[in-house]
C-alpha cells in the first residue's frame, strides 16, 4: 500500500446537506475541520478530537459518525448531514423545539451533536424508553445539564411525534 | 439595601424558555473558534514533557525553515518582548513568570515555545522541528512532601514551596476541645479534578502597528481582570487594548489564561498578522487548570448529645504551579468552613503549596466541595459514633432561620434561609424513613444488594469580596464585589442591555430581558441583550466577569439600577411632553401614559425621537440620549476587621442532597438509584434556568465522587490526559435528578435572588460518598478520599 504524504491534496466529491461539494483536501484534513474551515459549517463543534465527546457528531449516509475521527478524503461519494442540514430554513425542527421547551442545553456547545444523535435514535426507535434514550446519547458528553433535560426533550419529541402519527 | 418585591404578574420568576436556546439548538451559536480575521495565522505550542527540568537550549532553526511558518516565540523572546504575568492575588511568592517557560519548566505541559503558521497543521509540523535540550530536575508531586525542608524547589529564589502558611483562630478552640465529651479526628483528601467545559479555551489576537493597539477575541470568562493583565504585560495602556467575548461554551471557572492570549499577541505583533490559538483537549486537561487537590485534618469537638463545640482544620491546598491565584482555595472556604452549622469556635490552619503539577485555579465552587466533603463526612462519622441518625445530628446543629442573619466565627454572614426546613423537606420528599426501612429489610433478607443512603447539606456562597485577599497579602490591592451594566433605549425606541459579565450558559439574554421588561413595562421580546462582551462598548470594571456565582449579588443590581435610571428619564421626558406630573405616569406596553387617562400616552419611539433627534423638546437641563450605565457594588462587602474576620463571600444559598445507591458486590460498581436535591437560592428569577444549573452542578459533583481524577505518577507525569482516561459522567452515569425548592428571598440583593450555579457541585461529592460508606458500613469501611472507583470498592470489600 502506498503512503500518502499528509499534506498531499486529494479530490473529494460528496453531498453535504443535500448539496454537491467538490474539494481538494489535504489527506490529513479531518471531516470536522473540512466542514468548519472549508465549508464554513461551524455548527459542528470540536470538543476533544479523540472521538469521545460527541460534539462533532454528524450524519454520514444516515448513520451518526464522529467528524473528528474521519478524514474528509474518506468521504468521497458519501452523503453528509450536519446540524445546518437538520435545521429548517425557517424556525426549528420538532426535536429542536422540544430541546428549547425543555431547556435541554446551557452553553450550547454539545447541542448540535446531541441533536444529530437524537435524530438517529428517533429514526430507528420512534418510541424509545428512558433507558434507550440514555444509552443512545451516552457517547455525547454534556458538561452543563446533567443530561436530565436532554433526556426529557428527546422523550417529549418522541411523544409528540407519536401523537401526530 | 433591602430587596424590592418582585412585581406581581411580572416577567421575573417565570420559567420562560430561553431566547439564546433558539440559536444554540440550531448550531447558530458563535464561539471563538467560529471566528476568523483576514490574513489570520494559527498558533500551536510546544510543551514540556518533563515535570521539572532546566531548559538548556531551544533551537528553532529547523522550524523557521519550514514553508508556511511566519513566526516563532521562545521563552527568551517572551522576556525580551513582554512583562511577567500579573498575579490576581499578590502573595509573597513574587517571582517573574512569563507567558512561556524561560529557563525552567515546572509541570508537564508547560508551554516552552509557540509557532504561528499558515494553518494549525503546519504550526504543529513546525513544533516537531524545534529542538529543546532539557536537564531533568528532581520532582515534587505530593503536597506534604513539598512542605519538607529538603523538598525540590520550584523557585529556588523563594527558598520554599510554601506560598502561604498561617493559623487563624476565632473563639476559644482549645478550651472547647478540652471540655468536650469527645473529639472526632479524621484526615480527608480530595483529588485534582476539573469541570472541563466542552469548548476548550482559545483566542485571537490582532495588532495594529499604526495605532499600537491590540484587539482580542476570546472565551476568557473574566475579561476585566484579563484586560488589565494583558495591558500590563504588553506595556501598553488599557486604552489600547480591546477585548471581546463571543458565546462561551461553558466556563465553570476554568476558562482563563492570560498567558496564552499574550503568546498570541506577541506572535501577532511579530508577524504583523492576526493569530488564533485554540487549545486542544489534551492541552486543556494537562495544562489549563485543575481544582487543587488537598489534605484536610479535621478535629471536631462535641458534647455527648451531638452538639458541636469547636472545629479545628489543617488544610493543605496543592496549587501545582499556580502563581496567579494561589491561596484562593484556602481563602474562599474560610468564612464557611463550618458549613451550615453553628460552631462557636473555629481554627483554620492554611497551607498553600507549589508542586510540579498543572496550575490550580477556579473550578465550580472553588474549595467548597472539599469543605463540604470533609465536614459532611465528619458529620456522618460522628453520627455513627454517637449512634444518632445523621439527619438528626445535623438538625441539632444547624444555624436556624431565627438566627439569621448569622455571622460565622471567621466573619461570613449567612443572610437568610431555613437550613433545618430544607433538610426536613428533603427527608420527606426522599421518603427517608421508608428508604431506611427498605435498606434494613434488604440487609435482613441478605438479598445480595448493598444499599446505601447518603445525606449531605451545604451552604452555597455567592459573590467574592476581594478584600479577603488581605488576610494573605497584608495589604489591599482590590476589594469588594461589583459589576457594571448598561440599559439603552435606542433612537427608534428599541431597548438594548449589556453587562460586563459574559455568560457561559446561564441564559442572561433571557433573564436580563425579564428583569428589564419588568422595570420598563415591556415584554422580554422587546428587550435585546447584547451577546457576550466587548470592552469598547460594554460597561465593565476590573471585577467584571462570569465567576463566583456573582450574578445575583452584583449583576442584577447593576441592571436594575441602569433600568431604573432610564425609566426615570423616560418619565421625565414624558411628563414634559404630556404636561403631567411624573407621579401620575405609568409605563406599560412600550409607552408612558397618564394613569387613568389611557389616551394621554406617548410611545417609547416618540420619547426616543425627542431624546436623540428633536432635542429641543427635552425638559430644560435634560441631557440628550436615553441610556444609563450603572455599576453596582454589593454593600455587604467590607474590609477585613482587626480580628482578621472578613466576608470573603457575600450571599448564601443552601441545599440538601439525598441519594440512594447500590454497590455491586462483584464488580464494585456504584449505581445511583435515586438522587434528590432540595435547594433554596432565594427568589428564582427564571426557574427553568435555575433547575438546569442545579442538575448540571450536581452531575459535576457525581463525577468528582465516582469518576474524575487527574492522577500523577511520582515523576509528575499526568496519567489522565484524554477523555478516555479522564472519565466524565455520561448520560448513563447521571440519574434523573429530582429537584425541589424552598424560596427564602435574600434581604441583601436587589430582587431577593441568591447564587445558584455552583450549588450542586458542593454537596454532591459528599452525598455520594456518604451513601457508599452507608452501604459498606457493615464492613467497617470509612471513606476518606475521592473518587470512589470500582477498584477502590473492590479493595475495601474483597
Amino acid at each position: 500500500m502506498s503512503v500518502i504524504p499528509p499534506s498531499e491534496r486529494l479530490a473529494v466529491r460528496l453531498t453535504v446537506n443535500g448539496r454537491p461539494v467538490e474539494h481538494a483536501v489535504e489527506a490529513r484534513r479531518s471531516l470536522a475541520d473540512f466542514l468548519r474551515e472549508d465549508l464554513a459549517l461551524t455548527g459542528t463543534h470540536v470538543g476533544c478530537e479523540h472521538g469521545v465527546c460527541g460534539a462533532c457528531t454528524v450524519m454520514v449516509d444516515g448513520r451518526s459518525a464522529r467528524a473528528c475521527l474521519l478524514f474528509a478524503a474518506q468521504l468521497d461519494g458519501r452523503d453528509v448531514i450536519t446540524i445546518e442540514g437538520l435545521t429548517p430554513a425557517d424556525g426549528l425542527s420538532p426535536l429542536q423545539e422540544c430541546f428549547r421547551a425543555c431547556h435541554a442545553m446551557q452553553c450550547g456547545f454539545c447541542t448540535p451533536g446531541m441533536i444529530v444523535t437524537a435524530t438517529e435514535l428517533l429514526a430507528q426507535d420512534p418510541a424509545p424508553s428512558t433507558e434507550a434514550i440514555r444509552e443512545a446519547i451516552s457517547g455525547n458528553l454534556c458538561m452543563c445539564t446533567g443530561y436530565v433535560n436532554i433526556v426529557r426533550a428527546i422523550a417529549q419529541a418522541a411523544a409528540r411525534a407519536g401523537a401526530r402519527a | 439595601m433591602s430587596h424590592r418585591p418582585v412585581r406581581e404578574g411580572g416577567w421575573v420568576g417565570r420559567p420562560l424558555p430561553l431566547k439564546e436556546d433558539a440559536r444554540l439548538v440550531a448550531g447558530r451559536g458563535r464561539f471563538v473558534d467560529d471566528l476568523g480575521r483576514p490574513r489570520m495565522l494559527h498558533a500551536a505550542m510546544l510543551r514540556s514533557p518533563h515535570a521539572h527540568a532546566r531548559i538548556v537550549s531551544v533551537d528553532t532553526r529547523g522550524a523557521e525553515a519550514l514553508p508556511g511558518v511566519f513566526g516563532i516565540l521562545t521563552g527568551a523572546e517572551a522576556v525580551a518582548r513582554s512583562g511577567p504575568i500579573r498575579p490576581l492575588i499578590p502573595t509573597t511568592a513574587v517571582v517573574p513568570d512569563y507567558c512561556l517557560a524561560v529557563d525552567r519548566a515546572r509541570y508537564v505541559g508547560e508551554p516552552v515555545a509557540a509557532v504561528a503558521a499558515v494553518d494549525r497543521a503546519t504550526a504543529e509540523d513546525a513544533l516537531e522541528r524545534i529542538r529543546v535540550e532539557y536537564e531533568p530536575l528532581p520532582v515534587v508531586v505530593d503536597p506534604e512532601a513539598a512542605l519538607g525542608a529538603d523538598a525540590p524547589l520550584l523557585f529556588p529564589e523563594l527558598g520554599t514551596n510554601v506560598v502561604w502558611h498561617d493559623t487563624l483562630t476565632y473563639g476559644a478552640v482549645d478550651e472547647a476541645m478540652a471540655r468536650a465529651d469527645g473529639v472526632l479526628r479524621e484526615r480527608f483528601t480530595i483529588q485534582r479534578y476539573a469541570s472541563t467545559p466542552l469548548e476548550t479555551f482559545g483566542g485571537i489576537a490582532e495588532y495594529d502597528a499604526g495605532a499600537d493597539t491590540f484587539e482580542f477575541w476570546t472565551n476568557d470568562q473574566r475579561p476585566g481582570l484579563t484586560i488589565s493583565s494583558l495591558a500590563a504585560s504588553l506595556g501598553v495602556p488599557q486604552s489600547r487594548v480591546r477585548l471581546s467575548c463571543p458565546d462561551i461554551g461553558g466556563g465553570f471557572g476554568n476558562k482563563r489564561r492570560p498567558a496564552y492570549l499574550l503568546v498570541c499577541a506577541l506572535l501577532a505583533r511579530k508577524t504583523g498578522r492576526p493569530v488564533k490559538w485554540i487549545e486542544d483537549r489534551i492541552e486543556n486537561l494537562t495544562a489549563l487548570m485543575h481544582a487543587c487537590n488537598g489534605i484536610m485534618d479535621v478535629e471536631l469537638a462535641y458534647r455527648a448529645d451531638g452538639t458541636l463545640l469547636a472545629l479545628s482544620i489543617r488544610d493543605i491546598a496543592d496549587e501545582g504551579k499556580n502563581l496567579v491565584t494561589p491561596t484562593q482555595h484556602n481563602l474562599i472556604k474560610l468564612g464557611n468552613i463550618a458549613n451550615g452549622y453553628r460552631i462557636p469556635a473555629v481554627r483554620y490552619e492554611a497551607w498553600s503549596v507549589l508542586t510540579n503539577k498543572c496550575p490550580s485555579g477556579a473550578n465550580r465552587g472553588i474549595g467548597k466541595p472539599f469543605m463540604c466533603f470533609a465536614i459532611e463526612r465528619a458529620m456522618a462519622l460522628l453520627a455513627r459514633r454517637l449512634e444518632l441518625d445523621p439527619a438528626e445530628l445535623r438538625l441539632r446543629n444547624y444555624v436556624t432561620a431565627e438566627q439569621m442573619p448569622y455571622t460565622t466565627p471567621p466573619g461570613a454572614r449567612y443572610d437568610s434561609g431555613d437550613y433545618p426546613a430544607t433538610l426536613r423537606r428533603a427527608l420527606e420528599r426522599f421518603g427517608y424513613a421508608e428508604r431506611r426501612a427498605e435498606q434494613a429489610a434488604s440487609r435482613a433478607r441478605d438479598d445480595g444488594r448493598w444499599l446505601g443512603i447518603g445525606i449531605a447539606t451545604s451552604v452555597e456562597p455567592a459573590g467574592t469580596n476581594l478584600a479577603s485577599y488581605e488576610i494573605v497579602t497584608g495589604r489591599r490591592a482590590a476589594s469588594g464585589s461589583a459589576e457594571a451594566a448598561m440599559v439603552r433605549v435606542e433612537p427608534d425606541g428599541a431597548v438594548r442591555v449589556s453587562l460586563g459579565d459574559p455568560p457561559s450558559g446561564q441564559g442572561y439574554e433571557t433573564v436580563l430581558a425579564q428583569i428589564v421588561a419588568d422595570e420598563l413595562g415591556l415584554t422580554p421580546d422587546a428587550v435585546t441583550v447584547t451577546r457576550g462582551f466587548d470592552s469598547a462598548t460594554t460597561p465593565w470594571l476590573y471585577l467584571s466577569g462570569n465567576y463566583s456565582n456573582k450574578f445575583s449579588v452584583t449583576d442584577v443590581g447593576a441592571v436594575v439600577g441602569a433600568a431604573a435610571r432610564v425609566r426615570d428619564k423616560l418619565l421625565r421626558i414624558a411628563a414634559h411632553r404630556l404636561e403631567a406630573a411624573v407621579a401620575d405616569l405609568e409605563l406599560s406596553g412600550g409607552a408612558v401614559a397618564v394613569r387613568g387617562a389611557p389616551d394621554r400616552r406617548i410611545a417609547f419611539a416618540e420619547l426616543a425621537r425627542t431624546a436623540y433627534a428633536d432635542v429641543l423638546g427635552l425638559p430644560s437641563g435634560e441631557q440628550p440620549g436615553l441610556e444609563a450605565r450603572q455599576a453596582y457594588q454589593n454593600p455587604l462587602a467590607e474590609p477585613m476587621d482587626g480580628e482578621r474576620r472578613v466576608r470573603s463571600q457575600l450571599v448564601f444559598s443552601n441545599a440538601a442532597h439525598c441519594c440512594l445507591v447500590e454497590v455491586d458486590r462483584r464488580t464494585g460498581l456504584v449505581k445511583i438509584l435515586e438522587y434528590l436535591v432540595v435547594h433554596d437560592c432565594g427568589r428564582e428569577l427564571n426557574p427553568l434556568i435555575v433547575e438546569g444549573m442545579v442538575h448540571g452542578a450536581t452531575a459535576h459533583g457525581i463525577g468528582a465522587a465516582l469518576l474524575e481524577e487527574f492522577r500523577y505518577d511520582a515523576q509528575g507525569q499526568l496519567l489522565a490526559s484524554t477523555f478516555m482516561d479522564y472519565l466524565k459522567p455520561t448520560s448513563v452515569d447521571v440519574p434523573l435528578i429530582e429537584v425541589d425548592r424552598l424560596e427564602h428571598p435574600s434581604p441583601v440583593t436587589p430582587l431577593g435572588a441568591k447564587g445558584v450555579g455552583e450549588g450542586g457541585a458542593i454537596p454532591g461529592p459528599a452525598a455520594v460518598a456518604n451513601a457508599i460508606e452507608d452501604a459498606l458500613a457493615h464492613l467497617g469501611v470509612v471513606v476518606r478520599g475521592l473518587p470512589i472507583t470500582p477498584e477502590q470498592i473492590w479493595r475495601w470489600t474483597r
